[in-house]
């Protein structure tokens, strides 16, 4: 691998169809992630996060703009580029009617590993990704969490110095959530620099150091989390009452600061004057006669960076 | 889960990663269709049962047909319906690695291989090889089960060897051809509810009867089906002995279409990676 940065993209384009019916997936994505980081990038579905990755990981061919990965062109090297890259997908894509040995052994062969080391390792990463006794079963009989483990341990087997993982945890429960999480740091303190896509805000936090978020195709923030939320400002106050009186409750929020965008059944308020207002927001609606059924006070998220960005809350975000 | 370090990623030694041999690659992908077949012989009872079903019906029902004008000199019906038998069953075989192929789109292995440095044919022809492979033995399997029936192959061990790999070419090119049906539209339900259509340019072969003995359309249709003409060169090698003219035209027919069809099929798969 060059001394490249791992990950660069310049006015990444992919677009479907063509005149008035055409679709922009990607349009114009820029990205440059650094040697041994984990970027977190987020969206909603349908945003461009998978087809940003599919076209670096040489699955798609894009329309536009430029991909380099590990040092090399996706469209004119692509073949260096899968030599080089280790990917999960969205689906763990594995084939229920093997075992996860022989997966890791076909893997193995078709990264070019010698013979003699095809055992080994299998065993190594089986053991790794904690699935030792799972190893000659066939995968139709894992669990989803094994599922994932194992295509982890899949895209592990030649040691790629660049990993994209798509979504890794979606759909797992939460403690085969924070497991995965702590092989992915594990795997970036050994030097994998790690593409990370994910619509689960906590999971960007707790593992990205810094993150895109993308929309209908654009990137509209990219930065340090903590950077974003401070750029946010303000907290949000979720405020839920009764429908019936939700425009007049509006009307009295604005007075505490910006509307924001909140979950369904509830209205955000960004608070100027910081927590300390939350008792004089209660006092106002209360002397208007609005019966506050819930209070929420939230500080800054990478959901309120994304509302913020997008005017809309992040779908199935759980932070 | 345990912490493994890191060896030396595989290099050459310059810093750069080593290219994995074609060979290893598709010889591992074949290794894994054909025990995907194994492991599922729910798949492929059928293509086994059903030919030889067509052919004891054919041998009942049409016996004294064998008298018609146009119709070869044989010692039994179940002599000229082998061909046809072997063709049917391996085009019903065939279709189990697109189908296969299909799956492994949908759930996302596809896309593993894609992502991998596997060559695209390789990926392609690995899937086939559990069918063609299944192909061959077909053929085999046929000819071992109809013979305490009263079958003679006039073609002796070398014609069942060359029915064997026309067998095997056959499934490779049918395959393909639902591959790139598979590759096309990503779906399983797609690809075996395109069968009938294969099965359609059967019925309009001579697989049957001879051509000899048709008229009209069906006659045209049956002379310049290629099938016919594989069909032809499995029943020379049955009724009349080994002759380089039947072994050709069981070979090199269905090698034929298999250079076409794969073509197809890898123009596809660069069509779905461009466009998809």
């Amino acid at each position: 691998m060059s001394n490249e940065l791992p990950i660069v993209a310049e006015g990444l384009q992919r677009h479907f169809g063509s005149g008035d019916d055409v679709v922009k997936a990607v349009d114009g994505v820029d990205l440059r992630i650094e040697q041994g980081e984990i970027f977190g990038f987020l969206g909603p579905n349908g945003a461009g996060k998978s087809t940003t990755v599919r076209m670096l990981t040489t699955l798609l061919r894009p329309t536009g703009g430029v991909g380099r990965v590990a040092g090399f062109d996706v469209v004119t090297q692509a073949n260096d580029v899968r030599r080089n890259i280790g990917v999960a997908l969205q689906d763990a894509a594995i084939d229920p009617l093997m075992t996860g040995t022989e997966l890791l052994r076909l893997q193995a062969v078709l990264y070019g590993l010698p013979k003699a080391q095809h055992a080994t390792k299998a065993g190594e990463l089986l053991e790794r990704v904690g699935l030792t006794a799972a190893g000659d079963r066939r995968v139709g009989t894992y669990s989803g969490g094994m599922r994932r483990r194992l295509d982890l341990a899949l895209s592990l087997i030649h040691e790629p110095s660049v990993l994209f993982l798509d979504e890794p945890t979606t759909g797992l429960d939460p403690m085969s959530r924070i497991s995965l999480w702590e092989e992915i740091r594990r795997l970036n303190h050994d030097g994998t620099t790690v593409m990370l896509t994910t619509q689960y805000l906590e999971e960007a936090d707790q593992l990205a150091e810094r993150i895109a978020i993308i929309d209908n195709g654009v990137i509209v923030r990219k930065g340090r989390p903590a950077e974003l939320k401070a750029e946010v400002g303000s907290p949000t106050l979720f405020v839920s009452v009764d429908p019936s009186a939700a425009d007049q409750a509006k009307g009295l929020l604005i007075e505490f600061g910006d509307l924001r965008p909140s979950p369904e059944g509830t209205l955000g308020v960004g608070l100027t004057d910081g927590p300390g207002a939350v008792s004089n927001v209660v006092r106002t609606l209360d002397e208007a006669g609005i019966t506050v059924k819930n209070l929420e006070l939230r500080e800054p998220s990478l959901d309120d960076v994304f509302a913020e960005a997008t005017g809309h809350r992040l779908e199935g975000a759980d932070a | 889960m345990s912490t493994l370090v890191h060896d030396t990623p595989r290099t050459n030694g310059t810093g750069d990663r080593l290219q994995p041999s074609n060979v290893a690659q598709t010889w591992a992908m074949s290794k894994r269709s054909v025990l995907a077949l194994w492991r599922q012989p729910s798949l492929v009872i059928p293509s086994l049962i059903f030919p030889l079903f067509f052919a004891a019906l054919g041998t009942s029902s049409f016996s004294r047909a064998t008298s018609l004008d146009g119709f070869p000199a044989v010692d039994s019906y179940l002599d000229f319906a082998l061909a046809g038998a072997v063709v049917q069953g391996v085009l019903f075989g065939s279709t189990v690695g697109a189908t296969a192929l299909a799956t492994d789109i949908e759930n996302g292995f596809f896309d593993r291989l894609l992502t991998s440095p596997a060559t695209r044919s390789g990926i392609i022809i690995g899937r086939m090889a559990g069918g063609m492979v299944y192909g061959g033995l077909q053929t085999i399997f046929f000819i071992l089960v109809l013979l305490p029936f009263g079958l003679s192959v006039k073609g002796g061990v070398g014609g069942v060897l060359t029915m064997a790999v026309g067998g095997t070419i056959l499934a490779l090119a049918i395959g393909a051809l639902m591959c790139a049906m598979a590759i096309k539209t990503g779906s399983s339900e797609a690809v075996q509810g395109a069968f009938p259509l294969v099965f359609i340019a059967l019925f309009f072969s001579s697989a049957f009867f001879p051509r000899e003995t048709m008229s009209g359309v069906y006659a045209t249709l049956a002379d310049i089906n290629p099938i016919s003409h594989l069909v032809e060169g499995f029943r020379d090698l049955t009724i009349e002995g080994f002759t380089v003219s039947a072994a050709v035209r069981a070979v090199a027919i269905p090698a034929l279409l298999a250079v076409l069809t794969v073509t197809i099929s890898l123009r596809t798969l660069k069509a779905r990676l461009g466009a998809s």
